[in-house]
């Protein structure tokens, strides 16, 4: 059944290995109070239900509110990233080491409604860091990570896994999703960016 | 027995919020996570947490296991990975010594058995490379096919089958004389 049937000692090892191991009492107790401390805050929970579509009946009128409040909204954008013009590629923080520095991540997604981000600096929640969609579909976020080595993935729509194109591959993945690695170094910063 | 359906079921009431659903997951697969646990990485304690981790990384990227009634495979490619990660971890801190007063009490609780006999094969398993090692325990232990072995370690079935090869044949070398006397 497991292969080693044909080699008696191997086959001794094995069955000795597949004997239970005893675990503590509390094991379950452990694993579910860890378990409830992974779980979304309320206010993430609640920003998670916002960001979710759905179908939404307006009035000519409501449109017309809608697209002042839009309007506002790309004004303050746009005063907003002021400092980050001309620099996609990189935009420092500050970069003394162990300071956090501001890492763009970059994906074109034409076709996509949403795009979020998830990795090893946000507890592989897309919920926490959503990103922006700007001209010709290409989809941004500024993310401060202090120097060291994280794993992302894009979450686009809500439900598809996209590793970033431009970006290395990490080895290894757990979930069975490929995922991409980024490296922030003490003053040395490096930008994703990658097309679907 | 667990209550609450299949895994299929359970991976769903979870997603549909109902977080002590997955007390069920946990019950149904955590004997064979701390069996494979235990005798990759050596130390009881050190298993325990492998499988914590592992059960909480899970439940966070519950939405991402595509086939939910093979939550099974799902978590033990977690698991894997794990172990590795802790393993690797272990390497570089050079740890040589560990003293766990419940892990002996544990281990002097094992259930009927040899435990001159599970020592030396713990002893043995500790000498092997750890891809080799890992490549025993999930053919021979936990008796994957070798297709469901590279989709869960993401080598390839000619280097899965010398791994386990080279483990069979080291661990001949490093037993042989021990079993040889226990039989006798």
């Amino acid at each position: 059944m497991h292969g080693s049937a044909d080699d008696p000692l191997i086959a001794r090892v094995a069955a000795e290995l597949r004997r239970p191991v005893p675990l503590r009492p509390d094991f379950d107790a452990r694993v579910m109070a860890a378990v409830h401390r992974a779980i979304p805050s309320l206010p993430v929970r609640a920003w998670t239900w916002l960001r979710e579509p759905r179908v939404v009946a307006v009035s000519p009128i409501g449109v017309l509110a809608m697209a002042a409040g839009l309007a506002g909204l790309l004004v303050v954008g746009a005063v907003s990233r002021e400092t980050g013009a001309g620099s996609r590629e990189q935009e420092a923080g500050r970069r003394e080491q162990g300071a956090a520095a501001s890492v763009t991540f970059v994906l074109v997604a034409p076709q996509a409604r949403s795009v979020a981000l998830a990795g090893d600096f946000n507890d592989w929640d897309a919920s926490r860091v959503l990103m922006r969609r700007e001209a010709s579909g290409l989809w941004t976020v500024d993310v401060p990570l202090t120097p060291g080595r994280y794993r992302y993935v894009f979450v686009v729509d809500g439900r598809r896994f996209v590793a970033d194109p431009a970006a290395p591959r990490a080895a290894g993945d757990d979930f069975g999703t490929p995922t991409s690695v980024v490296t922030v170094g003490g003053g040395a910063l490096r930008a994703a960016g990658g097309s679907l | 027995m667990v209550e609450g359906g299949s895994d299929g079921v359970l991976v769903r009431r979870v997603l549909d919020g109902d977080t002590e659903a997955f007390g069920g997951l946990l019950a149904r697969h955590r004997e064979r996570g701390l069996r494979f646990a235990t005798a990759m990485l050596g130390d009881a304690a050190e298993a325990e947490e492998a499988v914590q981790d592992a059960f909480v990384r899970a439940y966070r990227s519950l939405r991402t296991c595509r086939e939910s009634e093979r939550f099974g495979a799902w978590f033990l490619r977690i698991l894997v990975n794990r172990c590795r990660t802790r393993g690797a971890m272990r390497r570089r801190s050079e740890r040589v010594f560990v003293y766990d007063e419940a892990a002996l009490e544990r281990a002097a609780a094992r259930p009927a058995g040899d435990p001159g006999w599970r020592e030396e094969i713990d002893r043995a398993l500790a000498r092997l490379d750890a891809l080799q090692r890992e490549a025993f325990l999930l053919k021979h232990v936990e008796g994957l096919e070798y297709e469901e072995m590279t989709r869960l370690t993401g080598a390839r079935i000619p280097a899965l089958k010398m791994r386990v090869k080279r483990a069979c044949d080291h661990l001949r070398v490093l037993l042989q004389e021990v079993d040889d006397a226990r039989i006798r």
